[in-house]
């Protein structure tokens, strides 16, 4: 049982932070109603319970079958199957991503119509697939992956130009809530197969990682066309605001069949592909087959609980929390909470959970875990920190931070170790998972209620585009740092 | 290349122990006095028959590998004994083999590599080198050169006296690749010079290679 057990030990340290912390915000600071605490609390015992599954899930079942189709496509050595399977598992995947869905649901309620919720699930689904291509060819073509981004950001930054800033929000916000808990494992375990096969291990380890990046940027970029094509200038409308329930097992029990459905759907596509593959080329055991088959058993039913537990536990907490944090007299409170907040929320987050793993079963333990968890952390603490910042002070635009941010982590992908890079870009994308599109977003949104001033709608978006950046920074700083460390200190000690 | 001590017995400790405590048995090997470790990732399995049902079988292992000379692998090997209490079950184990040469490790330099013929000949000869990630490419390739049919290349990570440095007090252990060659007796010094030569090894901090005896080969062919 020791495995279950180990896990069990492993999310406990990743979920307990963000309880203990929301604890004792509501003892000290800000009381919170009582239901909502008690819901708090049973959504965390199910995120623990439901987290642990969804990793051995993945360990067992996302990851192989991945890693498997990668490995095969790369194989045929023709670039055709690279670009078909590419836009068919992009386009099935995205379309079935349930993040990918609360996002058109937004857009198409702020347009009030104008871009329909069926149309911009199509079009970024295909956005996506076509960067997922652009990024496979290049681990084939050994293209480096900080020219490929330079480029991808040069032209995003281009038509950023003509698109307003609330566009603007919902487009970076696309790139991070396209990249959901179950794509990311996916997409790191492709690209993982296809350059585990290359000869020159360095390059090898270095191009598993920068996939999920570059396929994001397909959201941004499609999702930013769209606006300009549509020539939707504002965002008006509201989002509809949930009634807190005081009810206790209620939304738990409402919230069940809604997920499991949705995960459902986004399971399928993969499962589907997959068993066509196996009847067409894998010809795996059964045996393998099978437990396969147990782990993507495992990933839903872990991914369903987690998710439950998010939404119908830590939402109401964390709106809750937000507004009563701002309704304080002293407002530097919402940013260092924000930051505390954004430090303990990243630690509970399935895919950085899965991307860590990777990388330290990449580089055989050289990047260690623990270091690029802590440095995520501080990276999601002070993207946090910085858009509470931007709530209070609402002459601070989203672009002035995001314009200099990827300058800067564009410039520093010239300069630190390339493994660093495409883990940096990577993290950006899986910082932004469900766990901080309900929780952080929640806490902001609460805040921008609370403050004058403030409007929820605009100041709610930009947040995830925000988690997504500055791991890029705070990432490829470590790189630099491990550069600087892992160069052989004095062979003074020469035959001593 | 000085053979400092032909009498110098070396041997190869070898620890497979639960994942995460690798780093810090190097650690602990380092103080007891051996020069430097790799680590490699590995899988373990489970005898529990429920759990493989629900293909929860893999077990995350470490096995750390150690060249050093016969008394201090005792030492280290007494003291790693009692602090990672390897006498209870599940807690990890350890081996040692003897080594019949060694190049790259500075105080252990010996060649002992046995040239006498009779009915108990060893055939092959296993040569493991471990160098920076990247260049496993030309270990293979000077071996290559000098007559060997392949190799096979294993990911790790390791660290030597040299290259200790520290991040917010944890150590940094570089990525490692360890090359496995099986040579025929009679080749393998030419292997090893020409390996030795192309990648310096003797000067230190560009890796190290040893020998074994091997008693069976299957599947290699002249």
């Amino acid at each position: 049982m020791s495995v279950f057990i180990n896990k069990i030990k492993e999310i406990l340290f990743s979920v307990l932070p963000i309880t203990v912390i929301v604890l004792i915000l509501n003892f000290t600071i800000t009381p919170m109603e009582t239901p909502i605490i008690i819901r708090f609390l049973i959504g965390s015992v199910i995120v623990i319970i439901g987290l642990a599954i969804f990793l051995i899930g993945v360990d067992v079942g996302i990851t192989p079958i991945g890693n498997i189709m990668g490995a095969k496509i790369a194989k045929t050595n023709k670039v055709w199957i690279v670009v078909v399977a590419g836009l068919v598992l992009g386009f099935f995947i995205s379309v079935a991503e349930p993040d990918l869905q609360i996002l058109a649901r937004q857009v198409d309620s702020v347009t009030l119509g104008v871009i329909s919720k069926g149309s911009i699930v199509v079009v970024v689904s295909v956005g996506i697939a076509i960067m997922l291509v652009i990024g496979l060819i290049r681990i084939v073509y050994n293209f480096p992956l900080y020219k490929l981004l330079t480029i991808l950001y040069g032209i995003i930054f281009f038509i950023a130009i003509f698109a307003s800033p609330e566009f603007l929000a919902i487009s970076f916000d696309a790139s991070g809530a396209t990249t959901g808990a179950l794509t990311v494992p996916f997409i790191l375990a492709l690209a993982i197969g296809v350059s585990k096969l290359k000869k020159d291990s360095k390059s090898s380890e270095k191009d598993s990682f920068g996939l999920v990046a570059i396929a994001s940027t397909g959201a941004i970029i499609s999702v930013m066309i769209m606006s300009i094509l549509s020539k939707t200038d504002g965002i008006t409308g509201t989002l509809e605001k949930e009634i807190p329930s005081t009810l206790i097992i209620y939304p738990f029990i409402h919230e069940l069949p809604i997920i499991a459905v949705e995960i459902m759907i986004a399971i399928l596509p993969i499962v589907i592909i997959f068993l066509l593959l196996q009847k067409i080329s894998f010809k795996l055991p059964k045996k393998d087959i099978f437990r396969i088959l147990v782990g993507i058993l495992f990933t839903f039913v872990g991914l369903v609980l987690f998710l439950v537990g998010v939404n119908a536990g830590f939402m109401n907490a964390g709106s809750a929390l937000g507004f009563s944090i701002a309704s304080l007299d002293n407002k530097a409170y919402v940013v260092i909470v924000g930051f505390v907040l954004g430090v303990v929320t990243i630690l509970a987050e399935p895919a950085v959970y899965v991307l860590t793993h990777q990388i330290e079963e990449v580089t055989s333990g050289y990047v260690k875990r623990k270091v690029v968890m802590i440095t995520l952390t501080i990276g999601v603490g002070i993207a946090v920190a910085l858009s509470m910042v931007r709530i209070l002070v609402p002459e601070l635009q989203l672009w002035q931070f995001l314009l200099p941010g990827y300058m800067i982590s564009i410039v520093m992908s010239y300069f630190v170790p390339k493994l660093f890079v495409g883990i940096a870009f990577d993290s950006g994308g899986v910082a932004s998972g469900p766990m901080t599109a309900t929780f952080i977003l929640a806490y902001a949104q609460g805040a921008a209620d609370a403050i004058e001033g403030a409007d929820v709608l605009v100041d709610g978006f930009g947040i995830i585009a925000m988690v997504a950046m500055t791991p890029l920074i705070a990432l490829q700083i470590l790189g630099f740092i491990f550069k600087r460390k892992s160069q052989k200190g004095g062979l003074e000690n020469n035959g001593k | 290349m000085v053979n400092k001590s032909e009498a110098i017995d070396i041997e190869l400790i070898c620890i497979i122990i639960n994942f995460g405590l690798g780093s810090k048995l190097v650690k602990t090997a380092k103080r007891c006095g051996i020069k430097g470790g790799t680590v490699l990732l590995a899988k373990g399995t489970t005898s529990n028959r429920i759990l493989n049902y629900m293909g929860l079988s893999d077990v995350k292992k470490e096995v750390v590998i150690f060249v050093c000379d016969k008394e201090t692998a005792i030492q280290t090997l007494e003291k790693i004994n009692i602090e990672f209490k390897f006498c209870r079950p599940n807690n990890g184990i350890a081996f040692t083999t003897s080594i019949c040469a060694s190049i790259g490790s500075q105080n252990y330099n010996c060649n002992n590599i046995q040239k006498k013929g009779g009915v108990n000949h060893t055939m092959y000869h296993v040569i493991t080198i471990i160098v920076e990630k990247g260049r496993a490419e030309d270990v293979i390739d000077a071996a290559t050169k000098a007559g060997s049919k392949g190799g096979t290349i294993i990911n790790g990570r390791g660290s030597g006296i040299h290259e200790t440095s520290k991040l917010f007090s944890m150590d940094i252990e570089p990525e490692k690749e360890i090359v496995i060659i099986l040579s025929e007796v009679d080749k393998t010094e030419a292997i090893v010079s020409s390996i030795n030569r192309d990648l310096k090894i003797d000067e230190p901090g560009n890796g190290i290679i040893y020998v074994q005896d091997v008693n069976k080969t299957y599947g290699v062919y002249k």
